[in-house]
């Protein structure tokens, strides 16, 4: 019988905790899907709270391609109103996937061509230009690579470190790119496959994520790595890390990260009000000093900047609808013809 | 931490040493879902099975019927059957051209071949550790012996994400453990890198050789040691009675354990993604085909994968249910077990335990390690040159971080309650009634979501109840607090189940019968004869159920709201936003929290009646 009383007990106890659990509802909430991290998101969403008091604003911290699964998988009965933070490319596969609703901002006129669907269905906000990365404690600046080419010096054999660039926007970026700079001409991924052939001769690991990576770089698994500026600016000055970058000399892919209203969004003017509001030249100021990210907005007074961000960057030329449309296909080939071919 | 912990293995011992003896251990032993099922004991003699059971009352009976149905239909058949169907779809054509390109090609050949081969691997490797292990602890005593005991017991609650994040700082070719060689041997290079199977299976046998241990340590204290002894004195030798008597006893055990190894490693998703290097394994596959967008070829992988592991299902089964005796046999036979407590054998013994036990320590350790390491200053050292206490303060400063334990303890509390009550409602069902075909699909049916993908789990149940539809009617799931709860419970029941219904299985029917002849109600035999002598395999399950319900990242993911965020998706987070060390706090919390669980499960389990 003991057990039995015990046994409500717990139910009873579970009930409770759970009832405390519960968010009061309120009419005017706002759900965010966001890969931009907590401490950015509570930052915006206090300062959002303190012009409108009365609504709630809920934030979900996912990785890109998660949150597109997810639009993907709630399409039925959207759960999300606002999806704040992707590299175009996915946001266009969202567009085209009909997962977006159009939405232009009244800074419409600000941001290039490049950096906004045609559809109005997302705007860009950030910008993330691609560097070659590596150790300043082991390698000296004048010996680290300056060019893509660079990196697969045989020099450098076993000593380059790669993030796995499938679930990775910076890096389908970066293959992307390195594949198109044939394909452009040559019309077939033949020349690009080579390059990456060659690059995986030189490749120690690929890692799991962005967090392993950059441990394993100041940790001297291997010296060298190709990633985002920003992340680097994070690393190097937050925390740190003994890492230093070059652009590469030739050009390097620019991504834009963008914002998107959910279709079918449940509370829609709620989130064309908070995507208005951090997307303000005040806002983008403010997450490029404290955040390490490089506005999109041409308007923007470049002098309140950090330094690094008004570098001359020199912007690869890209296709993106063909990279976004090849790449499932040359990821593949590389992920089963080329990865790992170097170490069996 | 010490004094804890301490403690806390003393009641981890007490849930894996103790409550497989009526628990786990016994699920093994339970042939309702065998192919045949076979009443026969090892002497020949036929095992005590009532055949002429009076049918229990027909309104419960009736009930749980009703309840088992529903949430079967509901939880497993309604959202996993439009797995299948879409699999089997083409252009909205049937056909299986799916299954036909897939197996077509090398990749995914290799894949499942390298899987299938992986989790076979470790299955020998975790035997080969574990089995051993149990015999080292349960034959020979020595000094604190039980400390070292439970501490082998540790990998069971290593957090996931984090655990593996552990395991590179400490066996990685920059991690401790390489360092530490590196400047021993003065080495210039680490001088091995953790990659491809050898590191695969070194994770996978750490993780899941715990199964082993804990299943034959239960299984070995069961054993009937007077066979053992009739043996020796009728001339046999040590070797002869090991393999003759000792080990046909521990079958059962020995089975269960296998395919709880099999089955985890099948669907072991973050140590191929973390290091194995070339290795292709089906979910690694599967997660990579996602990503790509390609979401059929991810849902046909994910059948074959299920296929794959449900069958292994049917094939240890099948092979158990030919070893059913340990529990007629030992009827009433003294439970002795004989202990070496002098010789050099001893002191051996207890070198190589105590030895391996720190081993197994250390992962435990370099987590704690990491979570106080400051950020960037561990570079080419071996141990971090400086500490900090900033990663605590940030997550116990952080009013959202208590809001997440809060919501990972309750979601896991009420899956795993839900699960022990569910378990009832089936045990009640299907105990005893081993020879019925729907008995065996109602077992069957219950382990599926053990053996998918927590990916799928979520993803079937969000897009099965994500929109009204004819089963569902307009009872939408997605977007509600509930969803989380529902797939913890859904994922981790079949753990409850199983064990529930083994304990139920050990009752003896007498004493539910004497119970009915005076004329107790159902509802009286059941609190006073069956859940006291049921309860500590039951508490066993349960928490088992809640632990790594705690810990759960895959699944919810996908479902999760803001009402529910828990701890996995916490850590995640702080790993995403490169805060390593906040990650391992999380980790390090998660595991106090753990250790908390044990000791009052503990205490639980003491309290039967």
């Amino acid at each position: 019988m003991r057990a039995a009383k015990l046994l409500l007990t717990i139910a009873c106890f579970s009930a409770l905790l759970f009832s405390c659990n519960r968010s009061g509802s309120s009419t005017n909430k706002l759900l965010i899907y966001t890969p931009h991290g907590q401490d950015m998101l509570r930052d915006f969403v206090a300062q959002y709270k303190t012009q409108h008091p009365q609504v709630t604003v809920e934030f979900l911290d996912m990785g890109s391609r998660e949150i597109l699964e997810r639009v993907r998988a709630e399409r039925n009965r959207p759960q999300a109103d606002l999806w704040w933070g992707a590299a175009h490319t996915t946001f266009q596969t969202a567009a085209e996937e009909n997962l977006l609703a159009p939405y232009r901002p009244t800074w419409n006129a600000n941001v290039p061509e490049s950096s906004r669907d045609a559809n109005d269905n997302w705007y860009g906000t950030y910008q993330t230009p691609e560097v070659i990365v590596y150790n300043s404690d082991a390698v000296k600046a004048e010996e680290a690579p300056k060019d893509w080419d660079d990196v697969l010096d045989p020099k450098w054999r076993d000593k380059v470190l790669i993030r796995n660039p499938n679930p990775s926007d910076s890096m389908r970026a970066i293959f992307g790119a390195m594949i198109w700079r044939f394909y452009k001409d040559a019309g077939t991924p033949d020349k690009g496959y080579e390059w990456l052939r060659r690059l995986d001769a030189n490749v120690h690991e690929y890692t799991a994520d962005g967090t392993l990576l950059m441990q394993k770089l100041v940790r001297r698994e291997g010296l060298i790595t190709l990633w985002n500026l920003p992340d680097v600016w994070i690393y190097k000055e937050q925390k740190g890390f003994p890492i230093a970058y070059n652009f590469p000399a030739s050009g390097t892919p620019v991504i834009t990260d963008g914002i998107a209203i959910v279709r079918g969004a449940q509370h829609e003017a709620e989130a064309k009000r908070f995507y208005e509001f951090v997307t303000t030249s005040e806002a983008l100021v403010l997450a490029a000093k404290k955040y390490y990210r490089v506005p999109v907005r041409t308007d923007i007074d470049r002098s309140q900047l950090p330094a690094w961000m008004n570098e001359k960057v020199n912007a690869m030329p890209l296709d993106w609808n063909v990279l976004r449309k090849q790449s499932g296909e040359w990821l593949r080939y590389w992920d089963t013809e080329i990865r790992d071919h170097n170490k069996q | 931490m010490c004094g804890t912990s301490l403690t806390f293995h003393h009641d981890l011992r007490m849930f894996w040493g103790y409550a497989p003896l009526v628990g786990v251990a016994q699920m093994s032993k339970h042939p309702a879902t065998v192919g045949q099922s076979r009443h026969r004991t090892s002497d020949g003699k036929a095992a005590p099975v009532s055949q002429r059971r009076p049918p229990v009352a027909l309104s419960p009976r009736l009930i749980l019927l009703l309840i088992v149905g529903v949430v079967l239909l509901y939880g497993v058949i309604y959202p996993n059957l439009h797995v299948v169907l879409q699999s089997l779809q083409r252009d909205g054509n049937w056909s299986l051209q799916n299954y036909r390109e897939i197996l077509a090609q090398r990749i995914v050949l290799k894949a499942i071949i390298s899987s299938v081969a992986i989790s076979v691997l470790t299955v020998m490797f975790c035997a080969g550790i574990g089995i051993p292990l149990a015999f080292l602890f349960e034959r020979f005593t020595f000094p604190a012996r039980r400390l070292f005991a439970t501490l082998a017991a540790l990998p069971l609650v290593l957090p996931p994400l984090v655990g593996t994040v552990a395991f590179i700082f400490l066996c990685g070719e920059s991690g401790i453990l390489a360092r530490v060689a590196q400047s021993i041997f003065h080495l210039e290079r680490a001088p091995w890198s953790l990659r491809g199977w050898p590191a695969l299976l070194l994770f996978h046998a750490y993780t899941m050789y715990p199964f082993f241990y804990v299943l034959t340590g239960a299984g070995l204290s069961r054993i009937d040691a007077a066979l053992a002894e009739a043996g020796r004195s009728l001339g046999a030798r040590r070797a002869r009675v090991l393999t003759r008597i000792v080990l046909p006893q521990l079958t059962p055990s020995l089975v269960a354990a296998a395919l709880l190894t099999f089955m985890t490693s099948m669907a072991s998703f973050s140590a191929p993604l973390l290091f194995g290097g070339g290795v292709r394994m089906l979910t690694l596959e599967i997660y990579t085909a996602r990503q790509r967008g390609d979401l059929t070829l991810a849902l046909t992988e994910t059948v074959i994968l299920a296929v794959i592991s449900l069958s292994a299902l049917v094939f240890f089964q099948r092979y158990e249910g030919t070893r059913r005796f340990a529990a007629a046999a030992m009827k009433g036979a003294a439970k002795t077990r004989r202990t070496i407590a002098t010789g050099s054998a001893r002191v051996v013994a207890m070198a190589f335990g105590v030895l391996f036990s720190l081993l197994l320590v250390l992962p435990v350790l370099t987590l704690v390690v990491v979570s106080f390491a400051r950020e960037g200053s561990w570079t080419t050292q071996t141990l971090p040159p400086s500490y900090t206490l900033a990663n605590y303060a940030r997550i116990f400063s952080d009013s959202a971080a208590r809001e997440v334990f809060l919501n990972s303890l309750s979601m896991s509390a009420l899956a795993a309650v839900a699960a022990l009550l569910w378990s009832f409602c089936v045990a009640a069902l299907i105990v005893r009634k081993r020879r019925r075909t729907w008995h065996r699909l109602l077992s069957w049916l219950i382990l599926v979501p053990w053996a998918l993908p927590g990916t799928v789990v979520a993803v079937s149940l969000a897009e099965a109840y994500g929109k009204p539809s004819s089963l569902a009617g307009s009872f939408i799931l997605v977007g509600t607090f509930w969803i989380l709860p529902v797939v913890y419970f859904l994922r981790f029941m079949p753990l409850v189940v199983r064990s529930v219904q083994a304990s139920m299985e050990q009752v003896d029917e007498a004493l539910d019968q004497a119970g009915r002849s005076l004329g107790a109600r159902w509802w009286q035999r059941f609190f006073r004869i069956t859940l006291p002598l049921v309860w500590p395999g039951a508490v066993a399950g349960t928490l088992l159920a809640f632990v790594i319900a705690l810990g759960e990242y895959v699944a919810s993911v996908l479902v999760f709201v803001p009402s529910n965020r828990p701890i996995s998706i916490a850590i995640a987070s702080e790993l995403r936003d490169f805060n390593l060390g906040a990650a391992a706090a999380y980790g390090v919390v998660l595991m106090a929290i753990i250790a908390v669980s044990m000791m009052v499960a503990g205490r639980l389990e003491r309290l039967r009646s």
